[in-house]
């Protein structure tokens, strides 16, 4: 069946050539940095909000636009009726005092769960020393073998943020699953600038491993472009790539890898149906199964996100039937932390599929 | 009269699954007033999601807790969700999706399997019967999934459900039964195959495989809400979920432990986060956003000439030609390239 999969793939790049345009090159998404302000970060942008949130009121009040109620009418049946100025007012009220209430928890567990995550960064640190990561993970009675992670490029003013940032973070990564002895990872992020910047992050990948193993005896790693259909090694420009025994394969994905290529697959079998290549009855779970994990890869164990709240952006829907997800609420970091928690609530979670 | 005997039934139920064991005059009235209240103030907000689903997860570790039978624990999540979902239907909910029986619960015992047939067989129809549910807030109820799975006697009951409410307009109620997200994206590319019929081709899109999905017509999914703590999807709703912007909220409690007031709460955060997240990218935003484009071309510049590579390779391709290039090596001739 690798010839549909062949197909698929010029499916794609074909429509990217009917397009003039290269796939990476999508409507940009909302930056990331404006949703991460839903948390509030300090006191005064808190209370900022909620005076925002009266304010917001009152410019409804003066709309007036939805002022209807639901009615449950005495035959038990709904129907709608206007509601009065006043009795609109005592709900929008109510909803500010409600807002406060919230406004002010929301405060304090915002405090608690940085307080919480300082406390785990501090506890969990593990200075580029590959062994007491190992040290970590052995006492795990389950690891994942594959894991996935979601990662955002930052504002360049931030920390950590940009291109460079978002690469150092991947390149972090990678050194923790190698030392944790993972020997499959998937990077997923939106846009595709890891792919886009694959060089860089080789680059990146080999001065982080040397700073963790030493330059002697570096790990070999594969990195896989399941959209491009590429695969790199270690080296820039190495000669003896029959030697493949590699530690760590990486994956890189984009939005791309997502429902557009299950798109793809459908155009593709939509063509060999016409042709009467393919009949109907042959499009079952297995072959779809088998030919979207050649195009993008298996279904990750674990995805490790590292936002403050799980939003899955586009990642591959096919892939997350059974993943574990793992974030940590209002952490904004790509920290080890967050890794060998997940690991280890990953190593406490019971599976029973359907039972 | 028979309804009567029905609702009484229903509201021991409630009982008995509900707080403790309050019972003094005026509560269950004083308990509704205040739903009523409440439901009206999280409508004003206008930020209520319109498409919620549930994954509900803990029926039978409630019923091993608290001495139940399992058919039992069951029977307390149907009440469980009745009541969840008449707060989000009053609060301007305008779809829920409700994951009652995956595929895979078919390799449970029989005699469970069996029970929750029983169930279905048994409540569907009081969904709608005169001041229950869909009556009350005018809701359609649909039974989506693989329903060629199911037995003859419970499929005539489910058509003569939808076919009661197929004109209710209001809000939708999708039970999912027996269903999994990757049959639905299975049954919505056959679809999309069988009616383009091999024309048209390029005109297939992410919408179109949308439009066949068994939520196709309805409201994007906003809100997400699994109970019992874990952290998985278990094939539900998996093409909806990665939208962006899709919250999901885990819930640590069973089930039947997760009532009105928990629904509340969480729908009172999702209109907060709702109201004070920009939806608008900064100016600044774009500009960075921009930056990083442009730094990321640079250095894509390298990248441009194999892509190009593969896609004169793909043409090959397309001459249908059976001759087949493993990846690997083809990968590696492309770093050589380079």
């Amino acid at each position: 069946m690798s010839q549909l999969e062949e197909k698929t793939r010029s499916q794609a790049s074909r429509a990217e050539l009917a397009t003039g345009s290269s796939s990476y090159e999508h409507v940009p998404p909302p930056v990331n940095a404006t949703m991460k302000k839903a948390s509030q970060t300090s006191k005064t942008e808190l209370l900022k909000s909620i005076f925002d949130s009266m304010y917001v009121n009152d410019g409804n009040d003066q709309d007036g636009k939805k002022r209807i109620k639901e009615h449950i009418a005495s035959d038990g049946g709904y129907k709608t009726r206007e509601i009065g100025y006043f009795e609109y007012l005592f709900y929008k009220s109510l909803l500010v005092i409600l807002f406060i209430i919230y406004g002010i928890f929301r405060y304090f567990q915002f405090q608690y769960n940085s307080l919480k995550l300082k406390i785990y960064n501090i506890y969990y640190n593990p200075i580029n020393t590959p062994q007491l990561i190992r040290q970590d993970v052995t006492q795990l009675n389950k690891v994942p073998k594959r894991l996935a992670a979601i990662l955002e490029v930052k504002p360049v003013g931030d920390v950590g943020g940009g291109v460079n940032g978002l690469l150092n973070d991947g390149s972090k990564l990678i050194c923790w699953t190698v030392s944790a002895g993972i020997k499959h990872l998937t990077l997923y992020d939106y846009d595709g600038l890891l792919q886009k910047n694959v060089q860089q992050f080789r680059e990146d990948i080999h001065i982080k491993l040397v700073k963790y193993y030493g330059p002697s005896n570096l790990p070999k790693f594969a990195i896989r472009i399941p959209h491009a259909n590429k695969v790199y090694y270690n080296e820039m420009d190495e000669n003896d790539s029959e030697d493949k025994k590699v530690v760590i394969e990486i994956s890189l994905l984009s939005n791309r890898d997502g429902r557009e290529t299950i798109v793809d697959l459908t155009k593709t079998m939509a063509e060999l149906c016409g042709n009467d290549e393919l009949k109907i009855s042959d499009i079952t779970m297995d072959l779809v199964d088998s030919e979207l994990t050649q195009l993008v890869g298996n279904e990750p164990d674990l995805l490790l996100y590292f936002g403050p709240a799980l939003d899955l952006q586009g990642y591959p829907p096919w892939h997350i039937r059974l993943t574990e997800f793992y974030w940590e609420p209002d952490n904004s970091a790509v920290t080890y932390s967050v890794f060998i928690r997940g690991l280890r609530n990953y190593a406490g979670a019971k599976m029973n599929v359907g039972k | 009269m028979d309804q009567n005997i029905m609702k009484e039934e229903y509201n021991d139920n409630n009982n008995t699954t509900g707080i403790g064991g309050f019972n003094f005059p005026g509560y269950q009235s004083g308990l509704s007033l205040v739903k009523t209240v409440l439901s009206n103030t999280l409508n004003t907000s206008n930020n209520v999601p319109q498409h919620v689903g549930f994954i509900m997860d803990g029926n039978r570790r409630y019923a091993r807790k608290s001495g139940m039978r399992v058919s039992e624990g069951h029977e307390a999540g149907f009440f469980s969700m009745s009541r969840v979902l008449e707060l989000c239907y009053a609060s301007g909910v305008k779809t829920a999706t409700v994951y009652a029986f995956s595929i895979e619960n078919f390799k449970r015992s029989a005699s469970e399997v069996d029970a929750l047939m029983q169930l279905a067989h048994d409540r569907i129809r009081q969904l709608c019967e005169n001041g229950e549910l869909a009556h009350k807030y005018g809701v359609r109820v649909r039974v989506i999934g693989d329903i060629s799975l199911l037995d003859k006697k419970l499929l005539e009951e489910i058509s003569l459900t939808t076919k009661m409410t197929q004109y209710n307009t209001r809000a939708t109620l999708n039970i999912c039964f027996p269903y999994t997200g990757r049959e639905e994206i299975l049954h919505s590319m056959k679809d999309v195959i069988t009616t383009t019929d091999g024309k048209d081709l390029n005109k297939i899109d992410e919408s179109t495989l949308e439009s066949h999905l068994y939520t196709g017509k309805l409201a994007p999914l906003d809100l997400l809400i699994r109970t019992s703590g874990v952290c998985r999807l278990s094939d539900f709703l998996i093409w909806q979920v990665v939208n962006r912007g899709t919250h999901i909220e885990l819930i640590d409690c069973l089930w039947p432990e997760f009532g009105p007031a928990k629904m509340a709460w969480i729908l009172l955060k999702y209109a907060f986060n709702k109201y004070f997240t920009p939806n608008e990218v900064d100016s600044e935003d774009v500009e960075n956003n921009a930056n990083a484009t442009t730094e990321s071309i640079d250095n894509s510049t390298i990248l441009s000439e194999p892509e190009n590579s593969s896609s004169s390779s793909s043409s090959v391709l397309l001459k249908k030609d059976s001759q087949q290039i493993s990846p690997q090596p083809h990968g590696i001739r492309k770093e050589k390239l380079q």
